[in-house]
């Protein structure tokens, strides 16, 4: 046995007093009494027990010399060698993914995973350290290696359930990172089993030398479950108000499942759909719907099982914003009509060119050419000169598109290569134009351009010649700039998975809002700042099902107060982005633990018995005792 | 403050008038004595024997009955009343001492009796009789017992009333009323030294006095228990139950005075140190008027 503070047995010098003190016994205070007769009756009946009386006194020094000697024994702090070469390093990882959340176990897997983490506190010995891990969304440390049981016990009582998919594997590695060379480190592992390597931790052959020990406890039963597993919309690409929706229900039940989904947008009901799930069953299906709207759009599976996270799922559907357009020209049905024939374009025709261009609105200038580029978007076709930006030559005839790029979204679903052309204008593009289509000469027939940020598109067909007009690649053609004009490329908002990471666009930074005012919004209300004057942020991973955004952060300026008031006035701003967050994870959704893990007897886990305290407290302990001991030979004194 | 001043004369005074008031005849003087002699109260008849006083044959009785009976008459004496007064160390203790109440009381009895025209002596004792004031008459004699009494020191060892009890009963004077004014704290026990005085025809009258303290002492622990009167000491370890021993053996010597008292028609008053001398006369007073 060593002892931690040696200097602390010097204490020892106090029986020094204590036995001096008996041996000179104090003088005893004196009682005058007027007669001694009625003491003498006392004291000589009990005068057979005065052996008792007498031992009683050498007990009670023995008594004070022995709770001296365990108190500074104890502040001494002894251990045993053995102690220190048998501690052990425990990291105790918890998985708090969305799976946990089942209330399968009341009041939920979760807690009874913390309730047998704290019997693994408690069961651990002095110098025994423990670090704690959460294995959500993303591992982390929650508490370092320490041995203090309070501190544990806080740290292991504040993790809170996530969505997010179980990371099991990767918080099993970083503990074992955390428990480096020790010769007696272990990882115990708190799971409901519901991920792909469980059975591999629950095979591992345990070892106490082990420094990649892996012990696996799983909470949880075999429990059904029905969950959306993935919930996506998209615009539909050809048309301009149509949507699509991916929806799939997954049964991960030994059971068949009836249950229905509801789809509702805004609030409003958009489709009601019975099913009924064969055990094991994936259902999935393409709902094709219109709407110009935009907003959230909600699924729910209507199905009372342990999981409620997986049971709804949401998905931003893009809003479609109506396309002011002015067609300039003598007059072309076809060209008119496959305008017109856009829901979202708002056509106004005129056969002059304007003088004032107003600004947001795509002028389609057919055979009229202004002198100079307008001040807005703008489309020629045909054009007659080359308001300044191009030269226009000598006609081509009969040109054959022999190239056209496919990657462009304004070529998107068009063949131009058997369309027959007999008129053209052979046209010098200005310099960073990008030719769409070009003919066999090498001259451009189609391209695009940005002036000044403006966005220009020339198509230099005639369209009263040829066939264009007849084919159906002509008004893909005039959908796909008007979408190109319109600038809807966002139209699908990927949902994404819980734990996932994303990059986000963020808005340019102007004087009246720097960039640097952004912040994430998690679905409960929680803000957290993005880095300052990026134009994109990673955001990320995403723990929280629901409805993410990014929105501009508050500060306490003066202008912030004034946009803080409105809100309250409800005239809130709206988000800068919105994300969708769904849980989309099959091994989530499948809540039942696996048979050999059910099957798995890893009760043990780092109990150790009845002393698993440090010496100094049985010392403690004993000292105690014999202070009890001492009380009471000194209330046998004095009261009997 | 001395032990006799002028308000003690003063309360003694009231309390001789108090006494002539109420317990006339009643207290110490005047008592009928148990001999028959040449009083004027008749007290009851004999046969007539040969060689008796014929002024005395009741002729009357003889006219209406024909038979000769003698009256008898109960003759009147002074009384002579002794006080035994325990001087003891252990009469030192208690506030205030037990010995200052007890030459107080003797004070005021011998007061009264003196002014009844009987004859009083005081006999301090502890071990043995220590001193004397010899048997006196007169309400004039007053003034030196009262000196007597304010010299008078405590002394001796352990209280042996036996021993006292016996030196006094040797003397050759008149029985009368002994008055014994003491705790009664005697290792040889009290009954002895009563029974004594008895026998030899003496009228005892105990006045036991105690301090509060002794009744009920509050000290607890490891103590040195030091004898006053032996100056003995004794390292006990006084516990609560010991301290209900001795209040249960204190409060059984108490009862056992007072029903040998009782039984033997013997006068008891038993009074602590907080008690008045005059208050305590009163009390002695009204006990005596209740049984006449």
């Amino acid at each position: 046995m060593s002892f931690a503070v040696p200097l602390a047995l010097a204490w020892l010098a106090w029986a020094i007093p204590i036995v001096v003190f008996y041996i000179l016994k104090v003088r005893l205070r004196q009682a005058p009494v007027s007669t001694t007769i009625f003491w003498r009756q006392i004291y000589d009946e009990k005068r057979p027990r005065s052996l008792w009386q007498h031992l009683r006194h050498l007990l009670s020094l023995l008594a004070q010399l022995l709770l001296l000697l365990l108190l500074v024994f104890a502040l001494a702090e002894p251990f045993f060698t053995s102690e220190i070469l048998q501690a052990r390093r425990i990291v105790l990882v918890v998985d708090n993914s969305a799976s946990m959340k089942a209330t399968d176990v009341k009041p939920s897997r979760l807690e009874a995973a913390k309730a047998a983490g704290r019997d693994v506190i408690s069961g651990l010995r002095f110098r025994d350290e423990m670090a704690i891990i959460a294995a959500g969304a993303q591992p982390r440390v929650v508490c370092g290696l320490s041995g203090h049981e309070r501190t544990l016990r806080d740290s292991l009582a504040g993790i809170e359930p996530s969505d997010g998919p179980t990371q099991v594997a990767a918080a099993v590695e970083l503990g074992r990172r955390l428990l480096a060379d020790a010769k007696h480190g272990k990882v115990i592992v708190l799971s409901d089993g519901c991920f792909p390597e469980s059975e591999k931790y629950a095979t591992s052959e345990t070892t106490e030398d082990d420094a990649n020990n892996v012990e696996l406890r799983t909470v949880g039963t075999r429990v059904g479950n029905v969950g959306l597993t993935n919930f996506q919309v998209r615009r539909s690409l050809s048309d301009p108000i149509g949507y699509e929706i991916l929806s799939t229900v997954t049964n991960a039940s030994d059971e068949e499942v009836k249950c229905r989904v509801e789809i509702d947008l805004n609030d409003n009901p958009v489709d009601v759909i019975p099913l009924t799930l064969t055990p094991g069953q994936t259902w999935s299906k393409t709902i094709e719907k219109t709407s110009v709207d935009g907003g959230r759009l909600i699924a729910r599976v209507k199905h009372d099982d342990a999981l409620p996270t997986d049971n709804s799922a949401v998905a931003i559907l893009p809003k479609r914003e109506m396309q002011h357009v002015v067609l300039v020209s003598e007059g072309n049905v076809f060209l008119q009509q496959a305008l017109k024939a856009n829901a979202l374009v708002d056509l106004k025709v005129v056969n002059a060119i304007p003088e004032k261009y107003e600004a947001g609105t795509l002028y389609v200038f057919h055979r009229l050419t202004p002198e100079k580029l307008p001040s807005t978007a703008a489309m020629f076709i045909d054009p007659i000169s080359g308001a300044g930006a191009w030269q226009v030559g000598e006609a081509l005839e009969n040109p054959i598109v022999t190239k056209q790029d496919t990657d462009s979204p304004l070529m998107r679903h068009v063949r131009l290569d058997n369309v027959l052309l007999p008129e053209a204008h052979k046209i010098t593009p200005p310099p960073g134009a990008h030719a769409l289509a070009t003919a066999i000469s090498g001259d451009p027939l189609f391209f695009s351009f940005e002036p000044e940020g403006r966005k220009t598109l020339v198509l230099t067909v005639n369209l009263d010649k040829g066939d264009l007009t007849f084919r159906t690649a002509f008004p893909i053609m005039v959908t796909n700039a008007l979408g190109w004009f319109a600038g809807q490329s966002g139209d699908l908002r990927e949902s994404l998975a819980s734990g996932a990471v994303t990059e986000v666009d963020l808005p340019a930074a102007t004087a009246a809002m720097p960039a640097a005012s952004f912040a994430l919004q998690s679905p409960a209300g929680q803000k957290k700042p993005l880095p300052p004057g990026v134009a994109k942020a990673t955001i990320g991973p995403l723990d929280e099902v629901g409805v993410w955004q990014v929105v501009r952060a508050a500060d306490e300026t003066a202008d912030a107060k004034k946009k803080k008031s409105a809100k309250e006035a409800g005239n809130a701003e709206p988000p800068v982005l919105e994300l969708a967050c769904n849980l989309s994870n099959n091994h989530e959704t499948d809540l039942r633990v696996p048979e050999p893990l059910l099957k798995a007897d890893v009760a043990s886990l780092a109990s150790t018995g009845w002393f698993t305290r440090p010496i100094w407290f049985y010392l403690i302990a004993l000292a105690t005792l014999f202070a009890a001991v001492e009380w009471y030979l000194y209330q046998r004194r004095w009261i009997s | 403050m001395p032990l006799f001043g002028s308000d003690f004369l003063k309360k003694l005074e009231y309390l001789s008038i108090v006494s002539r008031r109420v317990f006339r005849g009643s207290l110490l003087a005047q008592r009928r004595t148990m001999q028959f002699g040449s009083g004027i109260e008749f007290a009851d008849h004999r046969e007539y024997s040969a060689g008796d006083d014929l002024r005395y044959l009741d002729w009357n009785v003889y006219a209406r009955h024909g038979e000769l009976l003698l009256k008898r008459f109960q003759e009147e004496e002074d009384l002579h009343v002794y006080f035994l007064l325990d001087c003891s160390v252990s009469m030192g203790f208690g506030t205030p001492a037990k010995f200052d109440l007890a030459r107080q009381l003797t004070a005021a009895l011998a007061y009264i009796a003196l002014a009844d025209m009987d004859r009083i002596s005081i006999c301090a004792f502890a071990d043995r009789v220590m001193t004397d004031f010899p048997l006196t008459r007169g309400k004039a004699r007053i003034l030196p017992l009262l000196g007597f009494l304010e010299n008078l020191e405590l002394a001796g060892s352990d209280t042996d009333l036996t021993m006292a009890a016996q030196e006094f009963a040797r003397r050759k004077q008149r029985t009368g009323l002994v008055v014994l004014v003491s705790d009664l704290f005697s290792p040889s026990g009290f009954e002895t030294g009563l029974d004594l005085l008895r026998h030899r025809r003496y009228e005892p009258h105990v006045i036991q006095l105690h301090d509060p303290k002794e009744a009920r002492p509050d000290f607890l622990g490891d103590i040195e228990l030091y004898d006053v009167e032996n100056l003995s000491a004794r390292k006990v370890t006084v516990t609560e139950k010991n301290l209900r021993t001795y209040r249960r053996l204190f409060d059984e010597h108490q009862q056992a005075v007072g029903t040998y008292c009782r039984n033997y028609s013997m006068g008891c008053t038993q009074a602590t140190t907080e008690a008045k001398f005059d208050d305590l006369v009163l009390r002695m007073m009204r006990t005596a008027g209740a049984v006449e």
